[in-house]
């Protein structure tokens, strides 16, 4: 039903972009509400959606830093980075490092990081659509991964960005519906049947450890600072008018995490005293999909699943189509030269790849592995984009210096922890991001000071575009 | 409409410099410019700075004081409250504060510029 929807939204927007503008940024018409409702829609991912409320449920209160930490990842992006990268009027991040530092290298090299995190943000999506599809119609794993790939391909080589902010502010709101209807349904038969007050939720359904002060310092840089380099994420401020519109729509934006996240957040603390036996290991995930058939039965428990589950493709398929679309951005404007048939071969090439990825890998806890690509993206694109925003001193070399260092190192413990297992893993190595950050950003600060000579001359003029009201001379004379 | 071809994305993003960027290049117009840069660097440090110390203040609570964890209200208990819907609002007045300020900081900024 959400494939039918979201195809038959693609195709009515198919009618309206017709030019190449249209597909790289909506022709900058999108209205703030629906922008910000695309925005919520695109970034709620499999993660969100499953994974929050399955870690509630294994792992309580520790696991609550995960929504607080997506939301106030978007709290940095419109402190930092919204309103001057709006300003720089580029169309992807490679665009900006380009424009920014003057060089092509710095170009290609954050294109290929941009790829990589867009890659590995996907694969958890299709990992969440195949356990959602094993659990719910005991079909194999697989059919669930492919299905989401062939809707997303249809959808963004039909209709490029414009007819995608339409479905994904559409996809925002059937998910709100679709977590919150079955949540405030059960608490509500529970308050009327008159069940016990609430036992300790401090109930620990598995024999997990709780994780140290380390382990949450950690998530949390990753989760502050991951947000604001997320290539989905960026490409939506530039269909905003201006900066000021971009620092609207963010905090439009953060209204819709916050509701959104409460509804996560019932449902681990609910399934956390009525149904611990949910907790499973590898498949707390589906807690919010079995929840409501555990606790309600019956037809409606049915009907509320079937809702539910709606819901849960609307997150694999708002977010990898996200993602689709501005990997694609990257990949055909690089590799392919920028025309509009070159931008349909990069979207099938963009959601193809991950697709193989996620029938290599196993299926980790999605909220754990979402959180890894977070890492990956602070240690990588974050230091660029904040560097190159507010200090002059940059330079290429030392934006590639410290884009690489931050990738080895993080990518060197994401590949270490997947070898090694997750139990019997290290905390510095399962939550990186505490170190390789500042590590990327020292990399990045030390050698553009030892090549201060390489300085773009450009450097002052677009220092001015960026954080330079729009039309700052329209007012007077 | 026909479809047009996107070529060469340095010139998309840097055309060639208008008047608004003439205006800003001589030398008064790069210190009005300066100064709006350290001053919405500052407001953002001081915004993040802030929902950082609240942030890391709420465990921080829950630890030193000891039953709060404990206490309960409508049956919820209050470390959830706190972590799970306490913190959402300080996060939309921050942004709120910031959203507003900065609009501020760029009209005292054209009030200047638009001075020369």
């Amino acid at each position: 039903m959400v494939s039918v929807a979201t195809a038959v939204i693609g195709f009515y927007g198919l009618r309206i972009s017709r030019t190449t503008g249209d597909f790289y940024v909506a022709s900058r018409t999108v209205r703030p509400w629906w922008n910000a409702s695309a925005i919520g829609g695109e970034y709620l991912s499999a993660a969100s959606f499953l994974g929050v409320a399955g870690l509630i449920l294994l792992s309580g209160t520790d696991a609550l830093w995960f929504p607080v930490g997506y939301t106030a990842g978007y709290l940095m992006l419109l402190l930092f980075v919204a309103a001057p990268l709006r300003r720089s009027g580029a169309y992807t991040i490679p665009d900006f490092t380009e424009a920014r530092l003057d060089s092509q290298v710095v170009r290609k090299v954050t294109s290929l990081v941009v790829v990589l995190v867009g890659w590995l943000y996907i694969v958890p999506q299709l990992h969440g659509a195949a356990l959602t599809i094993r659990i719910t119609t005991g079909l194999p794993s697989w059919v669930g991964s492919v299905a989401v790939v062939i809707v997303v391909c249809l959808t963004v080589v039909a209709g490029g960005m414009r007819s995608i902010t339409f479905v994904q502010a559409f996809q925002y709101w059937l998910k709100l519906t679709a977590l919150a209807v079955p949540i405030l349904f059960i608490i509500f038969m529970l308050a009327g049947n008159g069940t016990p007050a609430l036992s300790p939720p401090a109930v620990n359904p598995t024999s997990l450890a709780p994780a140290g002060a380390y382990q949450n310092v950690s998530l949390l840089v990753a989760l502050l600072f991951g947000t604001l380099g997320l290539p989905h994420v960026l490409v939506r401020f530039y269909t905003n008018p201006d900066g000021q519109s971009a620092r609207r729509t963010t905090l439009i934006v953060l209204g819709l995490l916050s509701v959104f996240y409460l509804f996560p957040t019932a449902y681990g603390l609910v399934a956390r005293v009525f149904a611990p036996g949910l907790a499973r290991a590898n498949q707390a995930d589906a807690m919010v999909l079995l929840l409501p058939g555990e606790l309600v039965g019956g037809a409606a428990g049915d009907l509320l699943s079937a809702l539910v589950v709606a819901g849960a493709f609307a997150a694999f398929l708002s977010t990898t189509s996200g993602l689709v679309v501005s990997l694609a951005g990257v990949i055909s404007q690089d590799v392919l030269g920028g025309e509009v048939g070159g931008f349909r071969l990069a979207a099938v090439i963009s959601a193809v790849v991950p697709l193989g990825f996620a029938f290599m890998t196993d299926s980790l806890a999605l909220a754990g592995s979402v959180g890894l690509v977070f890492a990956f993206t602070a240690s990588t694109v974050c230091p660029v984009l904040l560097l190159g925003i507010w200090w002059r001193g940059l330079t290429d070399a030392g934006a590639i210096a410290g884009m690489v260092t931050g990738g080895i190192l993080c990518g060197g413990a994401m590949i270490a922890g997947a070898l090694a297992g997750a139990a019997n893993l290290a905390p510095w190595l399962a939550q990186p991001a505490a170190w390789t950050v500042p590590a990327a950003f020292a990399v990045m600060v030390i050698v553009s000071r030892a090549t201060a000579h390489r300085l773009p001359k450009t450097m002052a003029r677009v220092m001015t575009r960026l954080h330079t009201p729009e039309r700052p001379l329209a007012t007077e004379r | 409409m026909s479809r047009v071809r996107v070529t060469a994305p340095r010139s998309a993003v840097l055309p060639a410099r208008d008047s608004r960027e003439a205006a800003q290049d001589s030398e008064v117009g790069q210190v009005f410019v300066r100064s709006l840069i350290r001053s919405q660097l500052r407001l953002a440090l001081v915004v993040a700075g802030g929902f950082l110390l609240i942030l890391g203040a709420f465990p921080l609570l829950l630890a030193v004081v000891p039953g709060l964890s404990e206490t309960r209200i409508g049956g919820i208990p209050f470390d959830w409250l706190l972590l799970g819907v306490g913190i959402y609002p300080v996060i939309g007045l921050s942004a709120w504060l910031y959203v507003r300020t900065a609009a501020r900081n760029e009209a005292r900024y054209r009030d200047l510029a638009g001075d020369q």
